[in-house]
């Protein structure tokens, strides 16, 4: 849950007193030009930008400046990066066992039983001995997902994951997030995937200026939107 | 710092080297012309030969004390290093402080201050009986490692801040810790970019101890002041112990150029 949440960089106001809340297992989709505050509405969740106003509340538990609890809170939210954001100088094994190891203090097989597990369901088992640049875009950010999964987060948090990445590559991507939604997982996603939004998502935020203009289900979102700044956006997105 | 600078143009004509032959490595024909004739004149001549064995001597102290500073200035250079990109105002105050000071006086003041005012003031502290202030090795340690570590801070602090923000987000969003998301992901990133840089800091350290002949370290330099001093044949003299540098500073490039190239051509 966010309320109130305010964010400036310099004079722009990036994040204008914006009141969000994300339901347990629901999938959250969120949209809107470039600029309009998506992103960093999505990266004050788990404080990667820490807001100047307003609360965030993550299951139960308020996020305030100490370390400990932002530690501890990220370790709850799971995060997907546009750029994958692996760690080049560790293996795929490393690179979903690390975190486990020294934030979850599990032992090296369990984590490595964990990241096993991951690797298959994200489809790319026989990668577990690759380095980060031997893989495709496609296949970085699958193990970025499964390096997120493995903390055993509460919520996921996309940033555009599928926007680096060649046409191609797009689907095996979406597939695994499908799967995950499928599961009943928590989800925020900012995505111009359409077809994501369609198939998956409860509920769909317009954001533009940092605000959030309209709000809504899917359905009655794309066949009935309220606002002209929403008809005039998605016109440009959906041919 | 001109040795990171010199390394760069040379590793640049390295790779051209195959493909052009205006750019072939001429120098470095010349130089093992200039080196076998030097070889030829030590065989040749006894009085090279003698002065060579005479000055050889200092070796083994100048890699010993170049070994033991560099390994000192690789900790405290760190440290500060990690200081000089620290959130906290004292921490990086004191840190950038370190490195002004450091870098703003010449490495012989700092040798002469370590020699006549550090030592002394360590011997009076914990009354040593002057023991250490006769341990010359000591001083030397401490006066190229004091002055060097500011250098490796700031190659520290470069390697540091060219791993991308996003690596550390990454790590912070996974809950580690900002101390975990150095020691694991930022530094071993940044230490391995940062090798060759490293390097080039040895060669120019081992050069540097030289100065430490001021103070009365019995290292290769020393001997060969002590030799001209005593065969008044300064061009001989001095040639060996310039031929020695050489062969030292030469052999330990072409260890960083492979390391260069190892990293360059490794996982990114």
């Amino acid at each position: 849950m966010m309320q109130g949440i305010t964010k400036r960089f310099g004079k722009l106001v990036a994040l204008d007193n914006v009141d969000l809340e994300v339901r347990r297992g629901e999938v959250l989709m969120i949209i809107g030009p470039s600029g309009s505050g998506k992103s960093t509405l999505l990266r004050c969740i788990n404080h990667l930008e820490v807001p100047d106003k307003g609360r965030i509340v993550i299951d139960g538990v308020e996020l305030n400046s100490k370390s400990a609890n932002i530690n501890k809170v990220r370790a709850e939210v799971g995060m997907v990066f546009q750029r994958f954001e692996l760690f080049p100088h560790l293996t795929v094994l490393e690179n979903i066992t690390l975190a486990q190891r020294i934030v979850r203090g599990r032992s090296q097989q369990e984590a490595e039983r964990i990241a096993r597990q991951l690797l298959e369901k994200v489809g790319i088992p026989e990668k577990a001995g690759s380095y980060p640049a031997q893989l495709s875009g496609g296949q970085q950010q699958r193990v970025a997902i499964a390096r997120a999964l493995a903390m055993q987060p509460k919520i996921m948090l996309f940033d555009e994951p599928t926007s680096a990445l060649d046409p191609e590559m797009i689907k095996e991507v979406l597939d695994v997030m499908l799967d995950l939604a499928r599961e009943g997982m928590t989800m925020v996603v900012v995505s111009h995937e359409m077809g994501f939004a369609r198939a998956a998502s409860n509920r769909i935020v317009f954001m533009d200026q940092g605000r959030i203009v309209e709000m809504g289900d899917p359905g009655v979102f794309f066949t009935n939107p309220q606002h002209e700044r929403t008809r005039a956006f998605l016109s440009k997105i959906l041919h | 710092m001109s040795a990171e600078i010199e390394a760069g143009t040379r590793s640049d004509r390295g790779r051209g080297l195959s493909l052009s032959f205006s750019r072939a490595p001429y120098w470095l024909i010349i130089l093992l012309i200039l080196f076998l004739i030097t070889f030829y004149a030590i065989l040749s001549s006894e009085t090279y030969a003698s002065a060579l064995t005479f000055i050889a001597e200092g070796i083994q102290l100048t890699i010993a004390i170049s070994v033991a500073a560099y390994a000192v200035a690789l900790i405290v250079g760190l440290i500060i290093g990690l200081g000089r990109v620290s959130k906290n105002p004292i921490i990086y105050t004191l840190a950038t402080l370190y490195v002004e000071v450091m870098r703003g006086v010449p490495l012989l003041v700092i040798i002469f201050y370590a020699q006549f005012v550090i030592m002394p003031w360590i011997d009076d502290v914990l009354a040593f009986q002057k023991a250490l202030l006769r341990n010359t090795f000591i001083t030397g340690v401490i006066a190229l490692a004091l002055g060097y570590a500011a250098y490796l801070a700031e190659v520290y602090r470069a390697g540091i801040e060219s791993i991308e923000r996003g690596q550390s987000e990454a790590a912070r969003s996974l809950g580690m810790s900002h101390f975990q998301t150095m020691r694991y992901i930022v530094l071993p990133q940044a230490v391995r970019r940062v090798l060759p840089a490293l390097g080039n800091d040895f060669i120019a350290m081992l050069k540097d101890s030289s100065l430490l002949s001021a103070i009365g370290i019995t290292e290769l330099t020393y001997w060969g002041k002590t030799k001209v001093a005593a065969s008044a044949n300064t061009f001989l003299g001095w040639n060996t112990v310039a031929f020695l540098y050489l062969i030292l500073s030469l052999l330990l490039s072409l260890v960083v150029k492979w390391i260069e190239r190892r990293t360059s051509s490794g996982r990114r």
